[in-house]
Formats: C-alpha cells, sequence, structure tokens
C-alpha cells in the first residue's frame, strides 16, 4: 500500500477543509449511526457463538474429562450420587473443550450469552442448575445486524427476535469400551483394574499352558459390561495398550 | 467383554516382588545398574539415576507385578561370554564424525536414520562437569556435538528413555553397554512392544563407574579437574585423560579397582554378543573402530556405509579381541570366588 | 414611609421600564396588584432585565444547558454515536447538563494536601468575576446594564484578565500535570491575545468609535463580516484559541495532559471550571455578534417591540455557537509548537492586514 505524499500547496490544503467541512455538515444532517441501545434492541450474534453450558445428568459416566481439559479451570466436580460437573462463571472463558472433549454427549452449549447473576456466589452454577436453561427474560424489541462492506458500515433493523432457547446440536455418539490391543506387551501391573471408578475390570488367576503343559502361573484380566468408556484405564496404562473402542 | 492373560513369574522369596529382586540380585552384589527394572516399574518407584538401585518404601508401594524380574539379566543369572556371532567384521572410521575413535556409532546411527530403519536413537550425552545426559537423536545433524559422541564412562538411564521412546515412535535405535543390551533382550523377550527396538547398538565395556565415585578418584588421587578434560580413554589397561590445553594424564585402571562396582564384577560379556552390531577400539588403530556385524539389519546399514563411502573401511584385529574376551572371564568368575583364595582374581 | 418608598421605586423602574406590546396587557393588570408591581417592574426595568435576564444570568444558565447537550449530541452524530440519551429519554436527554450539575452537588469536593488551600478552593469563584463582569456592559437594544462608549474596549480588558486566572489555578494545584496544563495556556494566552486585540482594534477603526450602539448602527446595510472578512477570520480563530476549543485545545487535552490546569478539581469546584470556558466562549460570541453579524438588526416585530434586539442577538449568538460546536468534531488538535508558529507568523500578519483593511474602509464608510 503505498502512502501518498500530501501535497502543502494552500489550493490543496482549502480543498481538504471544504472536504472537511462538507462531510462534517453531511453526517450532522444524515448520519451513519451504529450504535445499538441495548437492551432495547440486541444484535444478532454469530451462528455458533458459544454460551451457557447445559449438562445432560443421564449421559454423563464421570469420566473428569471436562473438568481435567478446562483451560481455565472452571469446571469443578461434585458428588452427587456419582461426580458430575458444575461450572464457575468467574472463570469460564466460554471456549467450550469441555463440550468437545465429553465422550457421551452430556455437555451441550447453548446460544445464551448475557447472562445476569445477584450476586458473585451465584456464579458457581451448580450441577441442578446446569440441567436446564436458566430463565430468560427479553427487553428487546428488535434485532439488530451489521453490514460491513468496504466502504460503508451499515445497521440493519428487524422486528423479528431470536429464540434463545435453542441447544446446539450435538452429534450422535457411540459408546465406548476399553479394549487391549498388544495383550502380549501387558506387564501385569494391574493399575487399570485399580483405576477404574466402575470395576469394570476384573481379575481371575489362571494357569499357564504351552502345548497342553502347564509352565507356570498367571492372572487373566476382563472388561466387563460395566465399562462406560470413561478412558482412566487408558490413561494409566503404563505400557499404553489400552485403547477405547466402539461397542456395537 | 474382551479378555486377555499375562503371566506372573515364580517367586524366590515369600516377598514382594521387588523384595525378590533386592534379595536375589542388589543384595547379592549381582546388580549391574541397567535400569531396565526401573524403566518398567509401572508405579515408576523403582530408582536408577548415580546411586545403586532402590525402590524406597517397597514394602508398601511395590504393586507385586513381577515386571522387574522379567527383564532383570540378573535374575537366574547364567553369564554370556564370547566373541558371539557375526556375519561380518570390519574396521572402519566415519569421514563425517568425530567420536571416540572411528565413530562407528554414530555412524551406523546416522545412516539408519537416513534410510528410514529407525525414527529415534536413544544416546548419551554430557554435560560440562562429565555428567551423563541421556537425549534422543532425531537427525543426524544432531550427532556433531562432540558432547553426544564420545564415551563417557559413567552410568546412564538409558533404558528408562528408551522405554519413554517406543511408547511414542515405532522405530527406535539403541546404544548401550552388553548388560543394557541383554535387558533389551530381556524385554523384547517377555513384552512385545519392545520389539519397537529395531536396532541394538552393543559397546566394547571391562566395566563402568558411578560418576560421584570416577569424578570424587579423579580429583583426589590424580588431581584431575574434569570440566578441562575434553576426551576421556581407556587403552591398553591405561586410563587416559586429555584436556583443553593438549596436556594429558595416564594411569593404570588396575588403580580403580576399588570403586568399580560389584555387578560389573561378575559380567563376562565383552562384546556385546546379544546386540545386532558390536563397536569398540580394540582391534583397530588409532582413530578407527573395530565393528562386528551380527544380524541382517545390521549387515544392511553397514552395506549402505560402504555404499556412499561415509566411512573408510581396514581389516580388524579379531585376535585382539577375542584376547579380551577371555581376558574378561579370566577376571570375572562367576560364582566369584571368595577373597580368601588367592588365585586368579576377580 | 414604606409606600413613599415603594412608590419612588415603582416610578424609578417604570421609567426605564421595557416595552413589549404582546403582554402589556398583562403587565398592566399586574401593576394593579400592590406587592406583585414592584416585582414586575423591577423585572422589566431595564438594567435590571438586560443584566440578569437577557443577555444576562438566566439566559447564560439556559444557554449552558443547552450547550452542553448540544455539543454532546451533534459531536456524537458525526462521529456516528448518539450522545447522552438516557437521562430524559423521552426529550432525548436534553437536561444532562442539569444532571451533571446535581451530582457535583454531591460529590466530594477533595482538596489534597500539598494544594494551596485558599487559592485552590477561592480561584474557581474569583474567575468568575472578569467573566461576567461584562454582561454588565454588553447592551442589547435598549436593553443595557452601563451604558459606556468604551464598551468593547472594557470588554476586551476583561477578556483579557482570565487566562491569568487559570494559570493560577493550575499553580495552586502543585501537581506536574496542572503546570504544563499552566504553562501552556500561558504560551497560549500570548499567542491569541495580540491578534484578537488587533482585530478588535481594527473593527473599533472601521466603526469610528468603541460604542456597541455605533457598531450596530453601521451594520445597517451590511455586517461587519462583509466589510471587513479578514478580522472576521482573525477573530473566529482566536475566539477557538482563547477558549480551550478543539482544534486549540491545548491546555486542558485529555489525552496529552490529563485535564491540564484542572487536573485536581472533584465536585462543585470542577463544576465551577468546567463552566468557566463555555462562559468565556459565551461573552466572546456576544462580542463577535455585536462586532460583525450586525448585533441585534433584525426584522422588527411590532408586537414584541424592546424584546426583539434580545431576543435576536440570542439567536444569533445561539446560532455562532452551535457552528462552533461543529468545528469541534470537525479538526485534529494542533501541537503547541505549531500553534506558536502560525499564530506567530501567519495570524499576526492576518490581523495586521485586517487592521489596514479597518482603517482604510473606516476612512470610506
Amino acid at each position: 500500500m503505498k502512502v501518498e505524499k500530501i501535497s502543502r500547496s494552500p489550493i490543496a490544503e482549502l480543498k481538504r477543509h471544504v472536504d472537511v467541512i462538507q462531510e462534517a455538515f453531511k453526517q450532522a444532517l444524515i448520519p451513519d449511526r451504529i450504535t445499538i441501545e441495548y437492551p432495547r434492541e440486541r444484535r444478532k450474534y454469530p451462528d455458533n457463538l458459544r454460551g451457557f453450558i447445559v449438562l445432560d445428568k443421564s449421559k454423563c459416566i464421570s469420566c473428569f474429562r471436562c473438568a481435567q481439559i478446562c483451560p481455565a479451570n472452571a469446571i469443578q466436580m461434585g458428588f452427587y450420587d456419582n461426580f458430575y460437573p458444575s461450572v464457575d462463571y468467574t472463570k469460564c472463558i466460554f471456549c467450550h473443550f469441555c463440550v468437545e472433549s465429553c465422550p457421551t454427549g452430556a455437555l451441550s452449549g447453548s446460544n445464551l450469552h448475557d447472562m445476569a447473576f445477584k450476586s458473585l456466589e451465584d456464579m458457581k452454577v451448580k450441577t441442578t442448575q446446569m440441567m436446564r436453561l436458566p430463565t430468560i427474560i427479553r427487553e428487546d424489541k428488535q434485532t439488530v445486524e451489521y453490514f460491513v462492506t468496504k466502504r460503508e458500515w451499515r445497521l440493519v433493523r428487524r422486528k423479528e427476535l431470536e429464540d434463545l432457547s435453542v441447544l446446539r446440536i450435538i452429534p450422535k455418539i457411540k459408546p465406548k469400551r476399553a479394549f487391549c490391543e498388544e495383550p502380549e506387551s501387558c506387564l501385569g501391573c494391574r493399575q487399570c483394574m485399580e483405576v477404574c471408578p466402575h470395576d469394570a475390570i476384573v481379575m481371575e488367576r489362571c494357569e499357564v499352558t504351552l502345548e497342553g503343559e502347564v509352565v507356570g502361573k498367571g492372572c487373566i484380566l476382563k472388561v466387563t459390561e460395566k465399562c462406560v468408556g470413561c478412558g482412566l484405564c487408558v490413561r494409566q496404562c503404563p505400557m499404553k495398550i489400552l485403547t477405547l473402542k466402539e461397542v456395537e | 467383554m474382551q479378555e486377555w492373560q499375562f503371566v506372573v513369574p515364580e517367586k524366590k522369596h515369600k516377598k514382594k516382588f521387588f523384595g525378590n529382586l533386592k534379595t536375589e540380585v542388589i543384595d547379592a552384589k549381582l546388580c549391574c545398574h541397567c535400569a531396565a527394572c526401573a524403566a518398567i516399574c509401572p508405579v515408576y518407584g523403582i530408582t536408577a539415576g548415580d546411586k545403586p538401585i532402590d525402590f524406597p518404601n517397597w514394602v508398601k508401594d511395590c504393586v507385586d507385578c513381577g515386571a522387574c524380574i522379567k527383564v532383570c539379566p540378573r535374575w537366574e543369572y547364567k553369564p554370556l561370554n564370547g566373541i558371539g556371532n557375526y556375519v561380518e567384521a570390519i574396521s572402519a572410521k566415519s569421514r563425517r564424525f568425530r567420536g571416540q575413535d572411528g565413530a562407528m556409532v554414530s555412524e551406523i546411527t546416522a545412516t539408519a536414520l537416513e534410510m528410514g530403519l529407525v525414527e529415534k536413537a536413544i544416546f548419551v550425552s554430557r554435560d560440562e562437569d562429565w555428567r551423563t545426559k541421556v537425549i534422543t537423536i532425531r537427525e543426524p545433524s544432531q550427532l556433531y556435538d562432540r558432547k553426544v559422541t564420545g564415551t563417557k564412562y559413567c552410568y546412564a538411564d538409558s533404558i528408562p528413555a528408551l522405554k519413554e521412546a517406543i511408547l511414542s515412535s515405532k522405530a527406535v535405535a539403541f546404544v548401550g553397554t552388553p548388560c543394557m543390551v541383554s535387558a533389551v533382550r530381556k524385554m523384547q523377550k517377555s513384552f512385545k512392544k519392545f520389539e519397537r527396538v529395531k536396532l541394538v547398538i552393543g559397546l566394547f565395556c571391562t566395566e563402568n563407574f558411578y560418576h560421584h565415585q570416577l569424578s570424587e578418584f579423579l580429583l583426589k588421587h590424580k588431581g584431575v579437574d574434569l570440566m578441562k578434560a575434553t576426551k576421556t580413554d581407556i587403552k591398553k589397561g591405561k586410563f587416559i585423560v586429555r584436556f583443553i590445553d593438549g596436556s594429558r594424564i595416564s594411569f593404570p585402571v588396575k588403580e580403580l579397582e576399588e570403586i568399580i562396582p560389584s555387578g560389573c564384577k561378575v559380567c563376562q560379556d565383552f562384546s556385546a554378543i546379544e546386540s545386532d552390531v558390536s563397536v569398540g577400539s580394540v582391534g583397530s588403530e588409532s582413530g578407527f573402530s573395530t565393528v562386528l556385524v551380527r544380524t541382517e539389519i545390521a549387515k544392511a546399514i553397514v552395506d549402505k556405509i560402504k555404499e556412499k563411502g561415509t566411512a573408510e573401511i581396514k581389516e580388524p584385529d579379531l585376535g585382539a579381541v577375542q584376547k579380551l574376551c577371555d581376558y574378561k572371564i579370566k577376571i570375572h568368575p562367576y560364582p566369584p570366588k571368595k577373597k580368601e583364595e588367592k588365585g586368579e582374581k576377580g | 414611609m414604606i409606600n413613599e418608598i415603594i412608590a419612588t421605586l415603582i416610578e424609578i423602574f417604570s421609567s426605564n421600564s421595557m416595552q413589549i406590546p404582546l403582554i402589556q396587557p398583562l403587565v398592566d393588570y399586574l401593576m394593579e396588584i400592590p406587592l406583585l408591581n414592584i416585582l414586575v417592574a423591577l423585572i422589566l426595568w431595564r438594567p435590571f432585565f438586560a443584566v440578569v435576564i437577557m443577555p444576562g444570568l438566566i439566559v447564560l444558565m439556559l444557554y449552558l444547558l443547552y450547550i452542553v447537550w448540544f455539543e454532546r449530541k451533534l459531536t456524537a452524530r458525526i462521529q456516528w454515536r448518539v450522545g447522552p440519551l438516557e437521562v430524559a429519554r423521552p426529550i432525548r436527554g436534553a437536561i444532562q447538563a442539569l444532571a451533571d450539575g446535581l451530582r457535583y452537588f454531591f460529590q466530594e469536593a477533595i482538596v489534597h494536601r500539598d494544594a494551596h488551600r485558599p487559592y485552590f478552593v477561592q480561584l474557581p469563584i474569583l474567575a468568575f468575576i472578569p467573566i461576567l463582569l461584562p454582561i454588565a456592559f454588553i447592551p442589547a437594544g435598549n436593553a443595557v446594564g452601563i451604558k459606556t462608549p468604551y464598551a468593547i474596549q472594557l470588554i476586551v480588558a476583561f477578556l483579557a484578565l482570565i487566562p491569568i486566572t487559570i494559570i493560577a489555578i493550575g499553580w495552586a494545584s502543585n501537581n506536574r500535570f496542572a503546570f504544563v496544563g499552566s504553562v501552556r495556556e500561558a504560551l497560549m494566552y500570548v499567542a491569541y491575545e495580540i491578534p484578537f486585540i488587533i482585530a478588535v482594534i481594527s473593527m473599533i477603526y472601521l466603526y469610528g468609535s468603541g460604542d456597541p450602539y455605533v457598531a450596530v448602527e453601521k451594520q445597517s446595510l451590511l455586517p461587519g463580516a462583509i466589510l471587513n472578512p479578514i478580522a472576521f477570520l482573525v477573530f473566529l480563530i482566536t475566539m477557538l484559541m482563547a477558549t480551550s476549543r478543539l482544534p486549540f485545545e491545548i491546555p486542558e487535552a485529555d489525552q496529552e495532559i490529563a485535564f491540564g490546569p484542572f487536573v485536581e478539581y472533584s465536585g462543585m469546584l470542577f463544576g465551577l471550571v468546567m463552566v468557566l470556558a463555555y462562559e468565556k466562549l459565551y461573552i466572546m460570541a456576544l462580542l463577535f455578534v455585536i462586532l460583525f453579524l450586525g448585533g441585534w438588526n433584525g426584522i422588527y416585530c411590532d408586537l414584541l417591540g424592546d424584546l426583539n434586539a434580545p431576543l435576536w442577538l440570542f439567536i444569533k449568538t445561539i446560532v455562532v455557537i452551535s457552528i462552533l460546536a461543529i468545528v469541534r468534531s470537525m479538526y485534529a488538535r494542533y501541537r503547541i509548537d505549531q500553534t506558536l508558529r502560525y499564530s506567530f507568523s501567519w495570524l499576526i500578519a492576518f490581523s495586521i492586514v485586517a487592521l489596514v483593511v479597518g482603517v482604510v474602509a473606516g476612512w470610506i464608510v
């Protein structure tokens, strides 16, 4: 982009003065106003702007992934019959990493962005409050949208209001279960069994046979149906031979 | 519902498995400090480093899995000795790298990386004080650093680094002393994931030292400040240290007798007979390394080296190698002779 | 006894009373009522009318109310904003100045420890003296406080006293920013005073006397702006400089010097210093209208009688000030060295040319 040299001749200066006066009077008479009179009008936000987080308790498997991945440490797990997340909105940055990392789709986002809390304590939203959208009080009478081009900014005001109670769509997620990909590398340390919060991995003693002959003692590890696919054993395995596989 | 099996080794004592290891190997003065047990321990309880292997508070914290016993080369120890099988023996000097003698370890690793046979290599580097530091080589260019190439006569925890490397990479190369090579082979037999170690380079070795003991001995008895040293050598029974200003000091290795760890004193494997390729200075002239090619993958690499001409090739003197193998069997008998019998000392 | 005093007073008042045919019946009716008649006579007494009502203090208040709101709304409109809106939403925030003033009443006026306490507190009040005194001299048709043939010179003399108080205010605050603001104000004072005085003198030469009545009479055919356009321009520019309005907002630039000499003021004292500049602008605008725009000349309406002149004066002043409000949003701020340079080179040159034109035109006309 070239910067033009400004000529300093009196004619050019006078012309510039005249231009300024023209522009000022034009704007004084017909202004291009871009202020939005919130809350009487509301701006139309982009379609996928991340908002309040809603929990579907029946799908949560207490895998703790949301709490672990939250970059602002805003999710605490509280104990009811099992561990469920609660979001602290003094810290939440609305990145929705928790929503994306949830393996069962229990957490979902919504279109609510303007939230008001009566006190600082109320901002630590508990699990029971997260299970539905909060009360929506609307004061807006119109919706405002910006149309921005290279030359100008324009506001377009429309009478229809946006529906704020829509939840974002979560893709269909299949349940997963723990699966050992390389049993020959198993150390036999049983850390997967110890760390499983649902006691889904069980051990049985057995005898190791080689061509029909008993050569030693051993154990069998089994992944039972109690497995919900939380992935804690996958993280814990020191040889990294466990993964999660989709159940048919 | 998936199920899989694992084998539980037999205990020799009524303790947890680390207790067994401690009694049979560590307290029996057989431990060679290869740190394979420290690498495999699932709760990371076994500690290595510049001190003897130990598991503090093992009575409570050991989970009794038995993995340490499955990988320890000194559990039910049957010493290997001799020059071993090889398909080719050459004496070579790398044209691009500078190392201890001919820098052939670096040359073989670099060629393996370039051929795509391995993605990573576990090497040992050092700091200013000649303390060992394990590093991962991904590019041949990293081997031009003179701190990376060259022998360090101290223990290094290469095998724990190897275990981390195989979790993330599918083809890894490894350089180690004969005891470490035996440990890696045992790991490969017990746990399939270690088959990702595609290339095992063994070094000719008579003994190793603890860093704190070696540096203290050199400082107190020989007045050597390792910060000023550029190269350490053991050649023809002499320990030689070269300094920055060009001077050198040399003394017989026999003077280091008292600080040789007990685990080395029962080892009879001089030429790393379980490796894919063995490299050392014995049997070659100054500036050249003897290379014993044992398996097919090593042969492919050495053929590539010859094809590209990245090393100068000569004939080695295998008689000297054989002599040292026999010497090591002589001085390190197993089971060790008692001190009263003043015969051929171990 | 009291009746006699009242009677004499009413006579004095009625002899010099404003004649407004529109409300004359009402006035006649009210004069019958015993106590109200003295009040009404007082209000319609010409000097009182001129000084207190128009163009005096009450109109000054209304003007302040208007200008604060109008300027903010106008600049907001040009800058794509809305301006003050929420205070009285149905009338689009027109009484914003009142809300501001009320707030200043309730705020604590802090006098910080390092300030020179007597000057800090008294100077804003003292500064009003040279600002408000000219109101006694400015005539509006028949309504005038003190009639003197040297009114214009007196106004210029009073206006020259004001920057001294502003510099002293900055000094009393004992603050770095206030000090720098004072220095800048002193520099600006030097820069604009000379062209200003020369421009006024040129107009005095043109009209032949410093009497506002003579000046307005001589503009019955052509306004002073056409008779001496150069002085018109020079006066306009020095008017912007004198009242610290953009593009010459140098002593109290918010982004540069943290509001300059007035940085330590809060509460009612801050309210006082805020209106200093506006009131100076009012006086200068009145002078401007009298000298250049024909004063109170305008279409004469029989119904209004004596009220014509003040009303026309008021309307013209409001128009002038509104145009100055728009200038604020058009231009960027000049640097202090630029203003000094242009003032001492171009402005003085133009003002001397204006003087020559004034002398020549005065000799012709």
